[in-house]
């Protein structure tokens, strides 16, 4: 009787935990035909060693799947509810947007650090200067626009322009790469439930790769603009199942019926 | 007793894992979680295209009027990275599906579940295609 409560225990305590995962994989409690997403690599493999390229530096390349927010930066980045700091008029605005608002849903891009169950990677580029440049490739959220992270030692310019993407220059601490961002717009939302920012958000990744299939992101969030203080966030991406292809094609305009079915406009907020 | 609840209780947990999270949007936004339908029609034409997937099937009601669904899957990426290609549903498939009504336009549905009439165990498009195990590795 006792052998048959711990093994219903420990059931329930996976499927929370496989639950939880799941959840934090996805935007939302989609019902629709259950496909099991981006194929994850098998938990055997793991814990294996990080490959490294031919400089020594760990191979960051992945495909990853997830490593960002998604529905919630908040939850997504292991605060409790409440802790994100944000300023009276941003609560009022993340309360006010509705979820169909959001420019993703709309086919513009995630931005950072926003991560959906689709794979990306971080695609080195060397020349005869050594790795100057890193682009980092999204399968669906980037809207075409890549997002490239300069390597070559260039400082952030004195009158940056805002993008999506901003202004990123990187650098390797150890076997961690350091991406700092600054020069953001403020058109993007961190994620589904409307979290805002202003253009003064400034952002460093620490991308770290713990094992073969584990990759984490030490993400220091700072927009004095929308939070009353520099706040820090952790996600975690695992690498996309090693046998399959590579990023995949994905154009997101090509049939987009988002919103109809519901009765609603696409993107009505930034109109 | 208390075990067999705890058995039931995680066992709810699995199937609930069944229902997938994977979306470029999300569900209540557009359909109505108490509007499931399950029906049986003739597939008009599968749509492999981003950012998501869609099935057209015409529906006859006991009157003889035909109804054309508009049902949304999940992305083609997905579906192609489990194994399943176009050739696995073509239209003039006579198939049962499960799916959740639009809020507004009601025909426009989430699908949740379709088989071949003539393989009605056997669902299309979920985990584990049959071209799964050809996939270069």
């Amino acid at each position: 009787m006792r052998k048959l409560l711990v093994v219903s225990i420990t059931m329930i305590g996976l499927t929370v935990t496989l639950l939880g995962q799941s959840q934090a994989q996805g935007q939302d409690r989609v019902r629709s035909i259950p496909v099991g997403g981006s194929p994850l690599v098998p938990e055997r493999l793991v814990n294996g060693p990080v490959p490294r390229l031919p400089d020594g530096k760990p191979d960051l390349t992945g495909p990853w799947v997830g490593g960002g927010s998604n529905a919630d930066i908040e939850r997504d980045g292991g605060l409790k509810p409440g802790e994100l700091p944000l300023l009276p008029w941003a609560k009022e605005l993340r309360d006010k947007r509705k979820e169909q608002d959001e420019p993703y849903v709309a086919c513009l891009p995630m931005s950072v650090p926003r991560s959906n169950p689709y794979p990306w990677k971080f695609a080195m580029t060397y020349t005869s200067k050594g790795l100057t440049h890193i682009y980092l490739l999204h399968e669906l959220g980037d809207a075409g626009a890549h997002r490239v992270v300069y390597m070559d030692g260039r400082k952030h310019p004195d009158d940056v322009f805002p993008t999506w993407w901003g202004h990123s220059i990187g650098r390797w601490e150890g076997d961690t790469l350091v991406i700092d961002t600054v020069g953001y717009n403020d058109k993007f939302w961190f994620d589904s439930r409307g979290t805002p920012h202003t253009e003064q958000l400034h952002t460093i990744e620490r991308w770290t790769r713990l094992n073969y299939g584990t990759l984490v992101n030490e993400f220091t969030l700072d927009d004095p603009g929308t939070f009353s203080r520099p706040v820090q966030l952790k996600f975690t991406a695992k690498l996309l199942r090693p046998d399959l292809d590579d990023l995949m094609e994905d154009i997101c305009n090509e049939n987009n019926q988002a919103g109809i079915a519901g009765g609603y406009k696409l993107n009505s907020e930034s109109k | 007793m208390r075990t067999k609840l705890g058995v039931l209780v995680a066992g709810l947990g699995l199937v609930c894992l069944a229902v997938p999270v994977v979306a470029h949007h999300g569900f209540d936004t557009e359909y109505d979680a108490k509007k499931k339908v399950s029906l049986t029609g003739v597939v008009t034409k599968v749509e492999w295209t981003n950012p998501h997937m869609r099935v057209y099937i015409d529906v006859k009601d006991a009157s003889g009027k035909v109804t054309n669904w508009n049902l949304e899957m999940t992305g083609p990426n997905h579906v192609r990275r489990q194994g399943w290609r176009p050739k696995d549903l073509l239209p003039g498939t006579e198939v049962n599906f499960e799916g959740y009504a639009g809020k507004v336009d009601e025909t426009r549905g989430s699908l949740a579940r379709i088989a071949k009439v003539a393989e009605p165990d056997r669902p299309l498009f979920s985990q584990g295609g049959p071209d799964a195990d050809t996939i270069p590795k």
